[in-house]
């Protein structure tokens, strides 16, 4: 007998002496849907990734997204981008020279990556009451470009927010379901941090000290 | 029962000599810090209006959960495998540490990094890698640290709560040759250069995981550092060390278990990186480990189930005041606290954790606080009747026959008197022995007997009552009462 049949047999055994078995509940609701205007969330989104040390600036065009996005790279004095391969990140860094965008590549390590200043991602979704990004990754080089770099730059347009968690999750169930999916949705909420010493809290322990949202329209 | 390697040693619930007589020497600051989260969380949870009826409904699914356990497995297994992961089972933790030895082996590891798993600590993997030679590196911070000072974690959340940064500081000094801070920024600048290191050099990431997901065969990691993110992305081999309880039914639930989560660990709306992993990305492996380790045993007695509910968040810890004044090691084993106290006797046994459920004031702040409304204290009463009743050292013949004998003693007004007159002999004779057996000794040593009146209370009463009959004011005169 495998150790799979023996604990399932042993929890089939358990759950027999019992024969009451609850139904599944409904799906709750979590919050009510207010059905607000994409520039009420984008003010909430705004605050609240404020509130939480993150940044996140909302601009008409993408072409002011491009010069706020050479005002940060700037800033941070990268000569280097790595960038994911994305409708939106490609027309971000549509103005950056080409020697300084690097575009992830299959065969590419955790210790080359580790070398970029900085990085461009896609948000598919943005959470306006608790300022959250959700990023798409199907490849390793795309979930590490979320965390290696100390500076990210995530970008999405303004029609990408939504009011909450349970307001978007239809949607991103609906893709997670897919049985041909590869790879990790991440919600990031702000730059890394933690409170272990002394519960105090510190930003950028692992992943970015620095995050940056652009939301374009 | 599954065998367990234990290693017992901060147990001082389960020690001998002070048995049910534990003073606790923990530090102020894990007392103040509890304290201090317990009230965050609780405003936080206060203002939302829903927060209970979230409760409820997070109860309900787990309830289902708990009850459809072996259909919810098989289904998370399918749909795992079905996107590219390789799913192992293990009855114990002996078996989920040789699957994790024989998987470092296949792939030649050497270092393992690995992001906050409360099983792994269950399975005491990290002595394990390292004997045979592959070194283990805890990445989450507070981890990090208790690692280094070869200590146990005392919060399953904050696992060094208990140090100070200048603590923090002696230690990085001492173990990695860094200057002396006692600086919060400086100490983590310190942590985050040395673990960058590791997580560009590992070739296998370790991790835990808060939900599998039976629905769309997904695993769910949360945490703020970031550490988990690179753990399970940086290197090569990625192995999810799960319990069998962690399964939830449907994806379309997750936002409920999210939100009751971030909010009462750590009081954050969401927490900083919540992933979703489907599967292995392309050229990663991606390794289940599907943990018994005595779990199954609590299916077994319906009105324990309820302790499989837990969905690690912390917050009865912080709101606990045993575990106020004695911090996390004193509950002996992985699993601290109120939850540790109904949790680990399951797990390991009564046989060796019966006296973890008396470590209680049965106040019921733990109950009131989870977020998934596990009634905690019933729990601990339930494990109570349990540990006296079935083999445990609670349950001892001594014991029953002193409670029989205190019936006896109770049960008529000249036994009564009599067992009083004893006793009042009794306590006068304490001060003048030198040596007191078994626990009296330990409780006489730390403390001091109230002094004995002379008299009884009753026969003072009989001696007085004349002359203290109560002054009573004389009746007034009935109002004229209204007519109906």
């Amino acid at each position: 007998m495998t150790s799979r049949d023996a604990i399932l047999g042993r929890i089939r055994t358990a759950l027999a002496a019992d024969p009451r078995r609850p139904e599944l509940p409904p799906v709750a609701q979590v919050w009510p849907h207010t059905g607000c205007g994409v520039d009420q969330m984008a003010q909430r989104f705004l605050a609240e990734i404020g509130e939480i040390f993150g940044e996140a600036y909302r601009v008409p065009s993408m072409g002011d997204a491009r010069r706020k996005l050479a005002e940060i790279m700037g800033q941070e004095g990268c000569s280097r981008l790595g960038v994911m391969d994305r409708p939106l990140c490609r027309e971000l860094t549509a103005a950056v020279a080409p020697a300084a965008i690097a575009w992830p590549q299959p065969d590419w390590t955790a210790a080359e990556m580790a070398e970029l200043p900085a990085a461009v991602i896609e948000a598919d979704c943005l959470l306006a009451d608790t300022g959250s990004a959700m990023i798409a990754c199907y490849t390793p080089q795309d979930r590490l470009l979320c965390y290696l770099p100390p500076t990210c730059v995530a970008i999405a347009t303004a029609d990408r927010l939504a009011e909450h968690l349970p307001a978007a999750w239809p949607a991103i169930a609906q893709r997670a379901a897919a049985p041909e999916l590869r790879g990790e949705f991440v919600f990031v909420t702000g730059p890394s941090r933690t409170a272990d010493i002394e519960k105090v809290l510190i930003l950028g322990v692992h992943g970015p000290k620095r995050l940056v949202v652009l939301v374009v329209g | 029962m599954p065998t367990h390697d234990l290693n017992l040693e901060g147990a001082a619930f389960l020690k001998d000599l002070n048995a049910g007589l534990y003073e606790p020497a923990a530090t102020r600051s894990l007392g103040e810090s509890a304290e201090r989260s317990s009230k965050h969380t609780r405003s936080i949870t206060d203002a939302i209006p829903y927060w209970q009826q979230w409760r409820e409904a997070a109860n309900g699914i787990k309830s289902y959960a708990i009850a459809h356990l072996d259909k919810l497995l098989t289904q998370f297994e399918s749909g795992i495998t079905a996107r590219g992961a390789e799913v192992l089972y293990a009855e114990n933790a002996a078996e989920a540490n040789q699957l994790v030895l024989d998987i470092a082996r296949k792939h030649q590891v050497k270092t393992v990094v690995k992001s906050k798993s409360m099983v792994s600590e269950e399975m005491e993997l990290n002595h394990k890698l390292a004997a045979i030679g592959v070194r283990p590196v805890e990445t989450d911070l507070g981890e990090y640290i208790v690692q280094l000072a070869e200590q146990r974690p005392v919060h399953i959340v904050t696992p060094a709560m208990h140090m100070s940064a200048a603590d923090v500081g002696h230690l990085f000094q001492q173990k990695l040759g860094e200057p002396f801070s006692a600086e919060h920024q400086n100490l983590t600048r310190i942590a985050r250069k040395h673990l960058r290191e590791d997580f560009v050099r590992a070739e296998m990431g370790i991790s835990g995981v808060n939900f599998g997901i039976a629905d769309t065969g997904s695993l769910v990691i949360v945490e703020n550092e970031g550490n988990a993110g690179l753990s399970t992305s940086a290197p090569e081999v990625h192995v999810a060390l799960m319990g069998i309880e962690k399964v939830i039914p449907r994806i379309a639930d997750l936002p409920l278990f999210l939100n009751l989560l971030a909010r009462s660990g750590t009081g954050q709306k969401l927490t900083t990186y919540t992933h979703l992993i489907h599967g292995a990305t392309p050229g990663r492996k991606l390794y289940v480990i599907i943990l018994d380790n005595g779990r199954s045993n609590v299916l077994k007695d319906p009105a324990a189930r309820m302790a499989l509910f837990c969905i690690r968040c912390g917050a009865c810890l912080n709101a606990c005041p045993v575990y106020r004044r004695t911090g996390g090691w004193a509950y002996g084993w992985v699993y601290p606290g109120p939850i540790g106290s109904i949790l680990t006797p399951h797990l390991i046994g009564l046989e060796q954790a019966a006296a973890l459920p008396f470590a209680s004031s049965l106040c019921g702040a733990c109950g009131e606080v989870c977020p998934v409304k596990i009634d905690i204290p019933h729990q601990l009463v339930h494990l109570r009747s349990r540990a006296v009743s079935e083999p445990s050292p609670m349950n001892k013949p001594l014991e029953r026959l002193t409670w029989r004998l205190w019936a006896f003693a109770m049960g008529g007004p000249w036994r009564y008197r009599l067992t009083m007159w004893g006793v009042r002999l009794g306590v006068r004779l304490v001060p003048w022995i030198a040596w007191h057996p078994g626990k009296l000794g330990a409780w006489t040593r730390g403390r001091e007997l109230p002094e004995v009146p002379r008299t009884s209370f009753r026969r003072w009463w009989r001696n007085h009552r004349d002359h203290l009959q109560p002054k009573l004011p004389a009746p007034e005169q009935p109002a004229e009462r209204a007519s109906p």
